[in-house]
């Protein structure tokens, strides 16, 4: 009803200016109530499944749980102490796998970003057929990291031996390459660099695309070479591309958790693969302590914030830069 | 004549190379291929023996795992309506930040741009507690209703819908015309590519989902694929050739996507991927 009376308003546009201040405030709160109606749908769904459930972690963070997931006692911050090893007892299994964490990113962003780059330069190719090797390059997207980790624990298995020769190679006193403690992480991590082959093929293509092509024209007419083009072209325009991209997989590799889940599904030789994600599942699923496994939640929050941050700033400068 | 040769040569140099790298990338995706067609062997080769290659793994795996025509079903029905879903209500909020003024629209935005910023990891466990609490697990609801609403969508949709030229729409309310029809018969129509790309890409990660369906399904026929798939491999590990086949059947929806909408799964994977 209230609707339809100022439609009726708005129609009157010579009106004394008194009576349009109230109008527009009116008309403003019409709007408002539009607006509300359209955006309320994924708005509750946001706040219910995203907002709500976030601040419940960090209100869980400070208490102890019951298996039930009710608060039992207030546990002040505790939980943050014990896991950043803040309360003296020495004991840093959960600083260690921060770091087993960072190793893996360290294994995973470089791989990526070379494997990547050596696939697009190819990519560039002129020949007829290159739109097919593109959509071979691209593939490895649209394979979901469970399907490709039930691939790759029979490729790491015994039984198929396709990666003995390089047990062989190393001398090393296991069966597979998962269940050593020198090499799980590493194995892990070229599983995980092929998952996301394809994604980093295709960012890193569109960023070669993007190089003016004039560039190279007038380098080739003073005598450059295909590698001085690629030096002094292509890598130093691609930079910011490349650093971007190296922010995404650092973020994603950080979260990774169904490589592990399957592949390794427990803690790993030596707890070699025991990353900060699997430790916050091992807390919260395997132990119940629903508190505990929220304080570690919100430590991941906190990192990611800060990875995240470096990376829209990052994109600010590219959008500068061009 | 030396010349053309010399360009023959190179060319066929190149499209070797690049063969050689193809099938480098294809390799894990070969082997479980190869696995697949050797029979119920336990002894599997690296390659087959391709006198007697056995494809009837890709019908004993549907006798031997009766499960994975359901989960192959709960897989799409999840998949389809939170893509549905997620279209729907990121259509309607893209819209009213983009078309319509009004007090404290760059709060609001704020407010759907911020979800972005907080990870999945924080929110698992008071939602799994939720979802337990209200009797979902193991149903199409707990698998759907907690991912009806992305920030990622409404922002992909308002930058669009903002790109769209705001005459149009001032000449549509002139004719008569109602925000919501407006919205249904001139923004959607005319965003097509944009809602096609929020749509591969929602359809892909929906589908390809696996932490949260291993928190909130306990019995077998309520898995979807990506669960059932690890799990089949837990429980039948020594029948390589149905390992591999089941695996190669549950990624063939998304395979095929691949191929009809590579665009859009870019575009959606580009622009997707500046969300932390």
């Amino acid at each position: 009803m209230l609707l339809k009376d100022s439609v009726l308003l708005d129609e009157r546009v010579t009106l004394p200016i008194a009576t349009k201040r109230v109008v527009s405030q009116h008309q403003q709160r019409k709007a408002f109530g539009l607006a509300l109606l359209y955006f309320s749908p994924a708005l509750l769904f946001l706040i219910a499944f995203t907002y709500i459930p976030f601040l419940r972690s960090i209100w869980l963070s400070f208490f102890i749980t019951n298996p039930q997931g009710d608060t039992v006692r207030f546990n002040a911050i505790n939980y943050y102490t014990r896991i950043l090893n803040l309360d003296g007892s020495g004991r840093t299994e959960y600083l260690r796998s921060m770091l087993t964490t960072v190793y893996f990113s360290l294994l995973v962003v470089p791989l990526g970003i070379v494997f990547a780059l050596a696939l697009a330069l190819l990519a560039t190719l002129n020949i007829k057929a290159i739109m097919f090797f593109r959509t071979i390059f691209t593939s490895s997207i649209a394979i979901s990291v469970a399907s490709a980790s039930v691939i790759w624990a029979l490729i790491y298995s015994p039984t198929t031996r396709a990666t003995q020769w390089i047990i062989d190679l190393l001398h090393l006193n296991t069966h597979s390459l998962l269940q050593h403690s020198s090499t799980a992480l590493f194995a892990v991590a070229f599983m995980t660099t092929w998952t996301s082959l394809g994604f980093n093929f295709i960012v890193t293509l569109a960023g070669i695309q993007a190089i003016p092509k004039d560039i190279y024209e007038s380098a080739r007419i003073d005598g450059a070479s295909n590698w001085q083009s690629f030096r002094f072209i292509t890598l130093p325009l691609l930079t910011p591309t490349l650093l971007f991209l190296m922010l995404i997989s650092t973020i994603q590799s950080f979260q990774a958790f169904t490589q592990f889940n399957v592949l390794i599904g427990n803690e790993g030789p030596d707890s070699a693969t025991d990353v900060f994600v699997f430790a916050i599942f091992t807390a919260f699923w395997k132990d119940n302590r629903y508190g505990f496994a929220s304080a570690m939640s919100v430590v991941l929050f906190l990192i990611l914030l800060a990875l995240t941050s470096i990376q829209y700033r990052l994109l600010d400068q590219r959008v500068h830069y061009q | 004549m030396s010349l053309n040769l010399g360009s023959l040569i190179r060319t066929s140099l190149l499209y070797a190379a690049l063969s050689i790298v193809a099938l480098l990338v294809l390799l894990p995706l070969l082997f479980a291929l190869s696995l697949s067609v050797q029979g119920p062997t336990l002894s599997p080769t690296l390659l087959p023996d391709f006198s007697k290659l056995d494809w009837s793994s890709f019908q004993d795996v549907f006798r031997e795992e009766p499960n994975l025509t359901r989960w192959i079903v709960n897989s799409f029905v999840v998949s389809l309506a939170v893509t549905l879903g997620q279209l729907i209500t990121s259509a309607l909020a893209a819209y009213a930040l983009a078309n319509i003024d009004f007090p404290g629209k760059p709060f609001f935005f704020f407010v759907f741009l911020g979800s972005l910023m907080i990870p999945w990891e924080s929110t698992i466990i008071p939602n799994y507690l939720t979802i337990t609490r209200l009797g979902w697990k193991d149903s199409y609801q707990g698998l759907i209703i907690p991912f009806m609403a992305s920030g990622f969508g409404v922002f992909l949709l308002r930058q669009h819908f903002k790109a769209i030229p705001r005459d149009l729409y001032e000449a549509a309310v002139l004719d008569g015309c109602s925000s919501t029809r407006y919205l249904w018969s001139i923004l959607v129509p005319l965003s097509r590519p944009a809602l096609a790309t929020l749509a591969v890409y929602t359809f892909l990660n929906t589908w390809n989902q696996y932490y949260w369906p291993l928190l909130i399904i306990d019995s077998p026929e309520w898995r979807t694929t990506q669960i059932g798939i690890t799990a089949f491999r837990s429980s039948e590990v020594t029948i390589y050739n149905l390992q591999m086949a089941s695996t190669i059947i549950v990624m063939l929806p998304t395979l095929i996507l691949l191929v009809l909408g590579q665009r859009q799964l870019v575009s959606g994977l580009t622009a997707g991927a500046l969300k932390g």
